[in-house]
């Protein structure tokens, strides 16, 4: 038995006898740690917490919480005796009882087993579902449902909380004021919480461990800086949508040479022999705008999000390259427009495949 | 197959296999010898007992079709005098089997019968019997099938119509189109899976109808069965007729699946589509649609009420010659029974479904269901057959004594065979109601501690309980009209509302029918009023 305090071996999961997820191992060292799990949708993420849930069984590996098995080859407790909240994506209230019965039946779970670290009215306040306690199921919006189903799984005061997608039906206007409290609840009654979601913005801002699961498989289970900055293979890079891979050669342990950018400089993640030819990641942080620059190259798009721009660069050599520019930069350049990278061109973490 | 066994999945299992015994007898029976008789029979009226069946469907859906569909889209799209009283009166049409029609209708038109006496009354002594028309023969059965049917056809229209949005009818108007080309190209198409669930349960109803067509003496596909037992005691060409018109009538399923292909006709009114605003008539086209509607009440109800309250009240003594309230306990005492016994095992059998999440099981469930879509004349053969076989080949061989005296002619054996005609609209009304569940709520109350047991009965029993008292009505009023089942496997001396009737009619002593049917009629208004709110609303679902 390992001392962490949740763990997954070496498990498949499936579902209907479909592998959706192979060979996953991972780990929540701490109670109390939240972590996420990203991939986009239809990959098996609600699989995993339906597995682990113990609504699906698994042939392969196992699943231990608090040193005990909970699933394996050979043992598969049942959803009930296991203190495990799934709160689910879609609508699962009781339709016959309003939604303060729905919550207080998840309190009753509750029931002398530890005290509340967070009070059944201090998850209605942070929820914000005061106003829709007398109503029924049917009579509420789909954010509104899945906050109550939030807060229902939150009292039972599980000893791991599964939260599927659970702000996908909230509005956005309101998607970070909920992701704020969310974070602040967990923080403070101390459950350990795996979330899935396929916003990686979220599962970065409330996760301290993100994995992503992509093509059958977890590729990278590690903190979110690194998951952003350092993704360990091109599929997490395109998944994630972060940058362009650029053909480069290693010219020296710490530079390399691409026909269009010229010589970069800066450290590499893993080292690669002089003479390589890689594909070196290109972030739109990595670059920066320098109107003297003599290094230009055409604008082919230009997306405005708010406090930035990302510019499309085409190089000679026809690769488009990403730039992040301030918002409050002094002017904007246009489509066919010439846009200057300053140089020399140094990048904090060489990341190359 | 047995991944998800447990005792929900077996119990399940059993009740799936029970309901299908029937179908499975009655084919397997196919190549069983049987007396001289077929051959007579292939000789002689075969051929008419086909033909007969088909245009008596043919003529029933028409006329279904027409007055169903034409009142649905009256009181669905439009405001005239008494059009909120005709939405819920045009279903008390069912209170009113076609045998009783049928009674009503030869009592009324009959040589020396009430509408001769009207003219008497009215304009003195005179020979007005020529002058009189005659609805008997098929004619009389196409009538009294239609009348007490249609509104099958009406309820599951005005469902479809009640849906359609007013983007839908808006659209029509911005095509140009008239309100009559709108509604046969945009509302009548929409509408068409539920025209034709509905054209379904009357073709199925009809070509299982035993009572009026036996009344008229039209020899049909199932007076023939009823015949071919009863007179020749031929269990096992009854069995080779039955096969006949299961076929047939499977064929009706599989050819209007195929020609849907793959159109949708649904349109969802959720997502803030505007609800219509019902159409105000006025002057000559008010009155059309009042009389129209009208005319179906009266005809449908109304009339064989009335000649049955009418004969009540002219011959009195045999509403004191017949023992009232041993019919009354004798319908209810059935109608509690198989409610119950329905009820109970269609949540087991729908729980079962459920949790084990089956494949084969579901298949099975599908095939059990069509009890429903057998007549009962087949059901009650079928049993008679397989309790028969039984009981040669396994009771006896084991050395015990026949069984054959607790299953045929029992209430037992009539609560079985009413279990399997019926069982389809208990499983599926429930299932309906589970559809409505998401499996999420059930997974949910697992992960909250909660046992299987415990989330069916503190979860599901408390949401489906609308749902069952809505079905629990339902079954009584399919079971107070029933006539075949309880003819064929009542106890000796039992009788029902329904029995006496059809044997005071066979017997030509139409007025003493007129009681028990009035108090069947009374009885089937009282439950259709009381889930008329169900029934027009459940159907949208």
């Amino acid at each position: 038995m390992s001392n962490n305090f949740f763990e997954v071996k070496n498990v498949d999961f499936k579902v209907g006898g479909k592998t959706k997820v192979a060979n996953v191992s991972f780990a929540i060292e701490n109670e109390g740690d939240v972590i996420c799990l990203l991939g986009p949708s239809g990959i098996g993420k609600t699989t995993i917490l339906r597995t682990i849930a113990g609504l699906e069984k698994i042939k392969k590996g196992s699943i231990e919480l608090k040193g005990s098995i909970l699933s394996s080859e050979k043992k598969n407790l049942e959803p009930e005796d296991r203190n495990i909240s799934l709160a689910f994506q879609e609508n699962s209230l009781f339709p016959h009882y309003t939604v303060e019965k729905n919550i207080l039946l998840g309190a009753e779970r509750n029931k002398g087993k530890k005290d509340h670290q967070v009070s059944l009215q201090e998850i209605i306040e942070l929820l914000d579902i005061s106003l829709i306690l007398n109503k029924y199921p049917h009579e509420i919006s789909a954010g509104e449902a899945q906050r109550a189903s939030l807060a229902r799984s939150l009292v039972t005061q599980p000893d791991l909380l599964l939260l599927d997608e659970p702000l996908s039906n909230v509005d956005q206007s309101f998607k970070e004021e909920i992701q704020e409290k969310l974070k602040k609840i967990l923080k403070s009654s101390k459950i350990t919480t795996i979330i899935v979601t396929h916003d990686s913005y979220e599962a970065f801002y409330l996760g301290s461990k993100c994995g992503i699961i992509l093509n059958q498989e977890l590729k990278q289970f590690d903190d979110p800086y690194n998951v952003y900055h350092l993704p360990n293979s091109i599929e997490v890079v395109n998944f994630l949508n972060r940058g362009t891979l650029i053909p480069a050669e290693v010219t020296s342990p710490k530079s390399l040479e691409n026909k269009d950018l010229g010589t970069i400089t800066g450290n590499f993640i893993k080292p690669f022999p002089i003479g390589s030819k890689v594909k070196l990641l290109v972030q739109p942080e990595d670059l920066h705008h320098d109107d003297k620059s003599n290094l230009k190259f055409e604008v082919v798009d230009r997306k405005f999000r708010g406090t930035n721009f990302i510019y499309t660069l085409k190089t000679p050599s026809n690769t488009l390259i990403p730039v992040f520019v301030h918002s409050h930069h002094i002017h904007q350049h246009e489509i066919d427009e010439k846009f200057g990278i300053k140089r020399p061109i140094h990048i904090d973490h060489i990341v190359c495949f | 197959m047995f991944r998800n066994f447990n005792v929900w999945f077996l119990s399940s299992l059993l009740i799936s296999i029970f309901v299908s015994i029937p179908i499975l007898t009655v084919f397997t029976s196919f190549f069983e010898d049987t007396s001289n008789y077929y051959q007579i029979l292939k000789d002689t009226f075969l051929f008419e007992y086909i033909s007969n069946s088909f245009v008596l469907l043919f003529c029933v859906l028409i006329f279904t079709f027409l007055i169903g569909t034409g009142s649905a889209y009256l009181v669905s799209f439009f405001e005239f005098p008494l059009s909120n009283f005709f939405k819920w009166a045009l279903i008390l049409s069912f209170a009113v089997p076609p045998y009783i029609y049928a009674y009503s209708l030869t009592a009324f038109f009959e040589n020396y019968g009430t509408a001769f006496t009207i003219l008497k009354n009215l304009f003195g002594d005179g020979n007005y019997n020529n002058n009189i028309p005659k609805f008997d023969g098929m004619f009389g059965a196409i009538l009294s099938i239609s009348f007490s049917l249609y509104a099958y056809v009406y309820i599951l229209a005005r469902a479809s119509f009640l849906y359609q949005s007013q983007n839908l009818i808006d659209l029509g108007k911005n095509l140009g189109f008239s309100k009559f080309k709108s509604f046969y190209k945009i509302i009548l198409p929409a509408a068409r899976p539920a025209i034709v669930a509905g054209l379904s349960l009357v073709a199925m109803e009809t070509l299982a109808e035993f009572g009026a067509v036996d009344f008229f003496s039209i020899n049909t596909l199932t007076t023939g069965i009823y015949n071919s037992w009863i007179t020749f005691d031929d269990l096992a060409f009854a069995n080779r007729i039955s096969s006949f018109l299961l076929l047939f009538i499977f064929s009706l399923f599989i050819i209007e699946n195929l020609s849907r292909k793959k159109a949708k006709y649904h349109f969802n009114t959720r997502g803030g589509l505007k609800q219509k605003e019902k159409i105000k008539l006025y002057g000559s086209r008010s009155f059309l649609a009042f009389t129209f509607c009208f005319s179906i009440f009266f005809l449908s109800f109304l009339f064989p009420l009335s000649q049955m309250l009418y004969w009540t009240i002219k011959f009195p003594e045999n509403l004191f010659d017949m023992q009232i309230t041993n019919l009354l306990l004798n319908t209810l005492y059935l109608v509690l029974l198989s409610s119950l016994v329905l009820i109970f095992f269609s949540l087991i059998s729908n729980y079962g479904n459920r949790v084990s999440k089956n494949k084969t099981l579901n298949t099975l469930s599908t095939l059990s269901i069509s009890g429903y879509a057998i007549p009962g004349v087949i059901l009650a053969i079928a049993f008679i057959t397989f309790i028969a076989w039984f009981d040669d080949s396994i009771v006896k061989y084991l050395g015990f004594t026949s069984i054959k005296k607790i299953f045929i002619g029992s209430i037992l054996g009539l609560v079985l065979v009413y279990f399997i005609r019926f069982y389809s609209l208990a499983f599926n009304g429930i299932k309906s109601g589970y559809e409505k569940i998401n499996i999420s709520v059930d997974e949910s109350a697992y992960l909250l501690g909660y046992s299987k047991r415990k989330t069916f009965m503190n979860i599901h029993i408390p949401f489906l309980r609308n749902s069952l008292l809505f079905i629990i009505i339902l079954v009584s009023l399919e079971i107070i009209r029933e006539l075949p089942i309880t003819l064929i496997l009542r106890p000796f001396n039992f009788e029902t509302f329904a029995t006496t009737a059809y044997i005071s009619a066979s017997e030509d002593l139409l007025e003493a029918a007129a009681v028990p049917s009035l108090f069947l009629i009374l009885i089937a208004s009282l439950f259709i009023i009381i889930s008329s709110k169900y029934i027009l609303r459940e159907n949208n679902e």
